[in-house]
């Protein structure tokens, strides 16, 4: 029986182990993983992933994220987009990316001279990307809130946004009050739209998906009664899909979109901000929503969505 | 900075011990089933029951070279288009009853194959039926062969379980990620997940050594 104790003991240590350096973040390889702020390894890792020199990161004292320096000297930048948002970010049937958020993705590149990589990021990871230094931007239609500014820099914004709610055409709901205690609201995982339900209605039912393409599959099957979210998002839903009705096209307060960077990193930011002033003087972003958003809102929405050189419309924020 | 928010941490607990529940009820729901349905696939192989044998065939082939994600979506989000509408927690449970019934099969046939044929040879010439020789003398034998296989696969099943998010089954996996997403407490809120899978399988793992000192029947034990 003694032999047994040992090889039991034996397990029990091994096991700790393993536990404390999963959580002692050494995992940094993986999707999500422990938040590697002081882990000059998550940098590494980053850094060899993207086939730059591994000396160039060694040397790196900010653990997390790239400054602009070193992403001009390796050449090549990492930008996270949703890949299954349309007209936003997605995939197209080549493979390519494109999207509103592309299109100005592609120009950031451009204009800092260097090669681009898109990764397809869902909404619940967006910061996770941004804090282990996988990305060294976001610009997953990533809306600026106080929380999420805690944890990540925004630079200024492009895109106009607020929440929608689209429903089935046999019962659109025009009112949160008309959803009863039996129906259930679809929602994404990490987006605005889960948080202002979660905080200002907890008694309505959510049923969460972790994409949008699962979430939308859903819907379309007949699942939740109505599915909240962006209202760019429900809006371009119900334009582009049979049978679907936006009641309710602005709840919560009015937003804005924004690229975000890693908390702290001052001088990609500060690159970003003068980047999208600048855009401003050739009204890029109005050209951006021409590409690509004209098909799925026509062109009355234009003065609404865009944002133009950083300047965000009259406050409507309450 | 302190490395870990334990008042954060005790807020999280009611949501994880829901999501752990919500794992437990159908990770163990789908094991039964799986058991009982890999049970008797493994018996028809085994006996080679005509026609049958090769229906389970197909079935174990396909349930076991497909993720359990791919079956999910093809139960969930595939069979209402063609208007068979199940909701999520029974297509969680039925989609690890299948993949859990094509590994079980496997198992439990390994456990029959395992039995010498001598065995069926003596208790036959002792005058047992042929029943009676399945009844006491292969399948004892064969499930303590098993057991620590079988041990195994009810392990993974209950891992399997962290793709459920993929069909808003608010087990501990989408609980985690989702309440990242919502506050961002990373850390916290990963230690938790940990923390509460280790709570749910450590005992199924000590459950598992302990049966299999138990069942040691086959051969002539130690």
């Amino acid at each position: 029986m003694k032999k047994n104790w040992i090889k039991k003991t034996g397990a029990a240590v091994l096991g700790l182990i393993l536990t404390g350096s999963l959580l002692a973040g050494c995992g940094s390889g993986s999707g999500t993983t422990a938040q590697g702020a002081d882990e000059p390894q998550a940098q590494e890792t980053e850094a060899e992933a993207a086939g730059t020199e591994a000396a160039d990161a060694a040397e790196n004292e900010n653990a997390g994220f790239r400054t602009l320096e070193e992403i001009q000297a390796s050449g090549k930048i990492t930008i996270g987009v949703f890949s299954d948002k349309s007209p936003f970010g997605y995939v197209d049937e080549n493979g390519e990316y494109q999207g509103y958020d592309v299109y100005f993705g592609n120009r950031i590149a451009q204009d800092l001279g260097v090669e681009l990589e898109y990764v397809s990021t869902e909404a619940a990871s967006r910061i996770e990307y941004l804090q282990t230094g996988k990305v060294d931007i976001i610009l997953a239609n990533f809306t600026v809130t106080p929380e999420r500014a805690e944890e990540v820099d925004f630079a200024l914004p492009y895109m106009n946004v607020a929440l929608g709610v689209v429903s089935h055409n046999d019962r659109v709901i025009t009112d949160l009050s008309q959803i009863t205690a039996d129906d259930q609201v679809i929602v994404i995982s990490g987006t605005t739209a889960e948080t202002y339900l979660t905080k200002n209605n907890p008694e309505i039912k959510l049923q969460k998906f972790d994409t949008y393409a699962a979430a939308k599959s859903a819907f379309e099957n007949g699942t939740g009664v109505s599915w909240a979210n962006d209202n760019t998002e429900v809006i371009a839903f119900a334009a582009e899909n049979e049978g679907y009705t936006v009641g309710i096209d602005s709840l919560g307060s009015a937003d804005t979109i924004a690229p975000a960077v890693t908390k702290g990193n001052e001088t990609l930011l500060n690159w970003l901000n003068d980047e999208i002033v600048k855009l401003g003087e050739e009204k890029f972003f109005h050209a951006d929503y021409e590409a690509t958003l004209t098909d799925t809102y026509g062109p009355e929405f234009e003065e609404t969505l865009v944002v133009e050189g950083g300047q965000a419309a009259a406050p409507v924020q309450n | 900075m302190e490395l870990l928010r334990w008042d954060v941490i005790v807020s999280y607990l009611p949501l994880y011990r829901d999501a752990m529940f919500l794992t437990l009820r159908i990770g163990w729901a789908g094991i039964a089933a799986a058991i009982g349905l890999g049970f008797v696939c493994a018996l028809i192989r085994h006996y080679r029951i005509p026609v049958l044998q090769n229906i389970v065939g197909i079935y174990i082939e396909l349930f076991r070279n497909t993720p359990l994600l791919v079956q999910l979506f093809f139960l969930y989000f595939g069979l209402p288009k063609i208007g068979l509408e199940i909701p999520a927690e029974p297509c969680g449970v039925l989609g690890l009853a299948l993949l859990g019934g094509a590994y079980m099969a496997e198992t439990f046939r390994s456990g029959l194959e395992a039995v010498e044929p001598i065995q069926m040879e003596s208790a036959l010439s002792l005058g047992m039926t042929r029943q009676q020789a399945v009844l006491h003398i292969i399948l004892p034998q064969a499930v303590s062969i098993s057991v620590p296989a079988f041990v195994a696969n009810v392990i993974f099943l209950l891992k399997e379980t962290s793709v459920f998010s993929a069909i808003s089954l608010m087990d501990l996996m989408f609980t985690a990620k989702d309440l990242i997403g919502l506050y961002y407490k990373t850390l916290e809120c990963l230690t938790l997940l940990v923390f509460f899978y280790l709570i749910i399988l450590l005992p199924v793992s000590a459950l598992g050594s302990f049966l299999e000192r138990r069942l040691r029947y086959a051969g002539f034990g130690d």
